[in-house]
């Protein structure tokens, strides 16, 4: 059984006036991937990206590993991290979270801080005994 | 010399083997015209060419290092270098371009080479 080799991309998007962040959604931020694929790798770039890329489907992770250096190149948002599974990205998110908050934390007032110290004490990865999910646990090793 | 040598010399073929990676290649390419009473003059061959990688291959194609070292207006005959790590993109470039001017146009291919003095 050969196993479908791809990638996952962590990317954070950058916006000067956070409001325009309701703006966006999953194929909006797909959409903006192919448009800067075409631009930087013309039609075989695209043709490429029709069939290895589903940006639509997580709002933030994009498939293709042969192809990872072609979108990273064409992406404007900074990419955080990438790896070959999604629960590794999963990971690395509620990692970069945890840090966030306690970054947050001394700034806070009494109600606030104890807000957070729950929200940091919640988070997390939920276990599950999903039979993909022990699948991909086993394909960690292709970490990047 | 053995008699496999003799023969490949009087079939007018050589040999090369090169120790290392040759850094460009060369290609002798045609270009072919609908409409053959048309002049096309090595600068606009040039650009067209990039046109061709731009469609194909897009900036990244565009910024490859393509240079026209002999051009021949009458016959529409050019000899092209490339790096080597851009002959794929180029050649599929060429190749698949269909238009010049709104005019049906070919490239035909003619030869390849690692050295210049083959081509």
């Amino acid at each position: 059984m050969v196993r479908v080799k791809s990638r996952y991309l962590l990317c954070e998007i950058n916006v000067s006036d956070r409001r325009d962040l309701l703006k966006l959604d999953d194929r909006a931020v797909a959409g903006a991937v192919r448009a800067a694929v075409a631009r930087i790798h013309g039609d075989y770039g695209t043709a490429i990206c029709s069939t290895r890329f589903w940006g639509e489907i997580y709002m933030n992770s994009i498939k293709g590993r042969k192809h990872l250096d072609m979108i990273s190149l064409a992406c404007s948002l900074s990419v955080s991290f990438s790896t070959g599974t999604i629960r590794t990205c999963q990971k690395f998110l509620i990692r970069y979270n945890t840090q966030q908050l306690h970054r947050m934390l001394p700034k806070c007032k009494n109600e606030e801080k104890r807000q957070i110290e729950e929200s940091i004490l919640s988070c997390s990865l939920v276990d599950r005994d999903d039979d993909g999910f022990k699948d991909e646990l086993e394909s960690e090793e292709d970490e990047v | 010399m053995s008699p496999n040598d003799t023969k490949a010399e009087s079939s007018g073929y050589q040999r090369v083997v090169l120790k290392n990676a040759s850094p460009h290649h060369y290609l002798k390419v045609r270009l072919l015209l609908e409409d053959e009473t048309c002049r096309v003059s090595s600068v606009e061959l040039k650009s067209f060419i990039i046109t061709c990688l731009k469609g194909l291959h897009g900036e990244v194609g565009a910024a490859l290092d393509v240079g026209v070292l002999k051009y021949e207006e009458e016959t529409l005959t050019a000899l092209l270098r490339v790096q080597s790590r851009g002959l794929v993109k180029l050649w599929s470039s060429l190749t698949l371009q269909g238009s010049y001017q709104n005019q049906a146009c070919a490239f035909r291919v003619l030869q390849v080479s690692h050295q210049r003095n083959l081509c």
